[in-house]
C-alpha cells in the first residue's frame, strides 16, 4: 500500500517540488543578487563621486597651466643687434608643445565629466569605467611628457650648461622664468591627479 | 507515471571561456614585460656609454661629450635603470597572475605601480627628448647653439636611445590596459 501511494506521491511531488525548487532557487538567486548589487553599489558610488571631484580639480590645474604658459610675454627695456630681448612661449618649441598638450588634457577632462556622472549614477557600469581608465592612462603619459619637457627647458634656463655653452637666460628674464616654472608645477599636479584617477577606476572595476 | 531512476545531476558547467581569456591576458602581460625590460635596458646602456671626443680643442668650449655633461641625460639613465629594475621585480607577480587568474587585489596594486612607473619613464624620456631636440636645432631666441653639428656620433646615440624609452612607454600603457581588462573579466 505504501508503494503505490509513495509512487503516486512521488510522481505528483516531483513536478511540484521541481518547480518549487527552481522557484526557490530563483528567489534565492535574486535576493542574493539584489543584496550583492545594493551592497556593492554603496562604496562604488562614493568612488564615483570622488572621481568626479578629482576631475574638477584636474580641470583647474590643467587650465591654469595652459593659460599661465600661454600668456607669458616679457620684453626687456633694452636691445642690441645680437640678442632678441622678448621672451614668449612661442620661442621654445617645448613650451608650445606644453600649451598644446595641456589644452588637450583640459578639453578631454571637460568631455569626460558626463561619463564620470554616468559612473556615479550607475555604479556597476563596467564599460564606462574601462574606457575612462584607458583614456586617463594615455592622458597621464601626455601630461607628464609635456610637463617634463618644459621642466627640462626651465632647468636649463635657470642653470645654463657650461659644457655646451648654453647661457642661463633666467638671469635676465626673471618674470618669464617665474611664470613658466609655475605653469610646470600646475601641470605636474594635473598629471598626479590623473594617476589617482587611474587607480580609482581600477579599484572601482573590481567586483 | 514512470518513476524511473532520476538522472544523476552532474556539476553545473560554468563556461570555461572566461578562465582562458584571463590566462591569455596574463601571458601577454608577461611577454610585454619582457619586451619592456629589453627596451629600457637598451636605452639606459645606449645613453650611458656615450663618449665622443673631437680631435681639436679650444679654450672656450669643451670638445668632449658624455651623458654626464647634461644633468637631464643623467636623470634619463637613472630613470631607465629604475624602471628596468622594477620590471624585473614585477615578473614574479605577473607569473603569479597567470597561475591564479582570480587575484584582483594584487592586480590593482600592479596597476598602481605600473602607472607610477609610466609617469616616471615619461618624465625621463620627454625631458631627454626636449634636450635632444635643442641639441639638434639650437634656439635662436635664447642664443643656444646646436651642438649636434659638431658631435655627430653623440647626437645619433642619444637620439637612438630615446626610441627604446618611448617604446617602453607604449608597452606600459598596454600593460595597464591588460590589467584593467583582466580585472573586469572576473572568472
Amino acid at each position: 500500500m505504501d508503494q503505490p501511494r509513495s509512487s503516486d506521491e512521488a510522481t505528483v511531488e516531483i513536478p511540484e517540488s521541481k518547480s518549487g525548487r527552481s522557484k526557490a532557487a530563483t528567489i534565492a538567486a535574486t535576493t542574493k543578487a539584489a543584496r550583492y548589487a545594493s551592497g556593492g553599489g554603496g562604496w562604488k558610488r562614493g568612488v564615483g563621486i570622488f572621481d568626479f571631484i578629482l576631475r574638477l580639480c584636474a580641470i583647474v590645474a590643467a587650465l591654469a597651466a595652459t593659460t599661465t604658459m600661454g600668456t607669458t610675454n616679457q620684453t626687456l627695456p633694452f636691445f642690441t643687434q645680437f640678442f632678441q630681448f622678448q621672451a614668449n612661449y612661442d620661442d621654445l618649441p617645448a613650451f608650445t608643445f606644453f600649451v598644446i598638450a595641456n589644452a588637450i588634457a583640459s578639453g578631454y577632462l571637460v568631455l569626460s565629466l558626463p561619463f564620470s556622472i554616468v559612473g556615479i549614477v550607475r555604479p556597476h557600469a563596467v564599460g564606462i569605467r574601462l574606457l575612462l581608465l584607458i583614456l586617463d592612462t594615455v592622458m597621464v603619459a601626455v601630461t607628464t611628457a609635456a610637463a617634463s619637457a618644459a621642466a627640462a627647458i626651465v632647468y636649463l634656463a635657470h642653470n645654463g650648461n657650461s659644457n655646451t655653452n648654453w647661457l642661463a637666460i633666467c638671469q635676465q628674464f626673471n618674470d618669464f622664468c617665474q611664470r613658466v616654472s609655475g605653469a610646470v608645477v600646475a601641470s605636474f599636479i594635473a598629471a598626479l591627479i590623473f594617476m589617482f584617477l587611474v587607480v580609482l577606476s581600477a579599484v572601482a572595476l573590481r567586483r | 507515471m514512470k518513476s524511473g531512476p532520476l538522472e544523476p545531476g552532474g556539476p553545473s558547467r560554468v563556461p570555461p571561456r572566461i578562465h582562458k581569456g584571463n590566462k591569455g591576458v596574463s601571458i601577454m602581460d608577461l611577454v610585454l614585460r619582457a619586451v619592456a625590460i629589453v627596451a629600457t635596458l637598451a636605452s639606459a646602456v645606449a645613453m650611458g656609454t656615450t663618449n665622443e671626443t673631437l680631435p681639436f680643442f679650444n679654450q672656450f668650449i669643451q670638445f668632449r661629450a658624455r651623458y654626464n655633461d647634461l644633468p637631464t641625460f643623467t636623470f634619463f639613465v637613472i630613470v631607465n635603470s629604475i624602471v628596468c629594475f622594477y620590471l624585473v621585480l614585477s615578473l614574479p607577480m605577473s607569473i603569479f597572475h597567470i597561475v591564479r587568474s582570480r587575484a584582483t587585489f594584487t592586480r590593482v596594486i600592479l596597476i598602481f605601480l605600473d602607472s607610477v612607473m609610466l609617469a616616471l619613464l615619461t618624465l625621463g624620456a620627454s625631458a631627454a627628448a626636449a634636450i635632444v631636440y635643442l641639441a639638434h636645432k639650437g634656439n635662436a631666441s635664447a642664443n643656444w647653439l646646436a651642438i649636434c653639428q659638431q658631435f655627430n656620433n653623440f647626437c645619433q646615440r642619444i637620439s637612438g636611445s630615446l626610441i627604446g624609452s618611448f617604446g617602453g612607454i607604449l608597452v606600459f600603457i598596454v600593460l595597464i590596459l591588460l590589467s584593467a581588462i583582466a580585472l573586469c573579466r572576473r572568472p
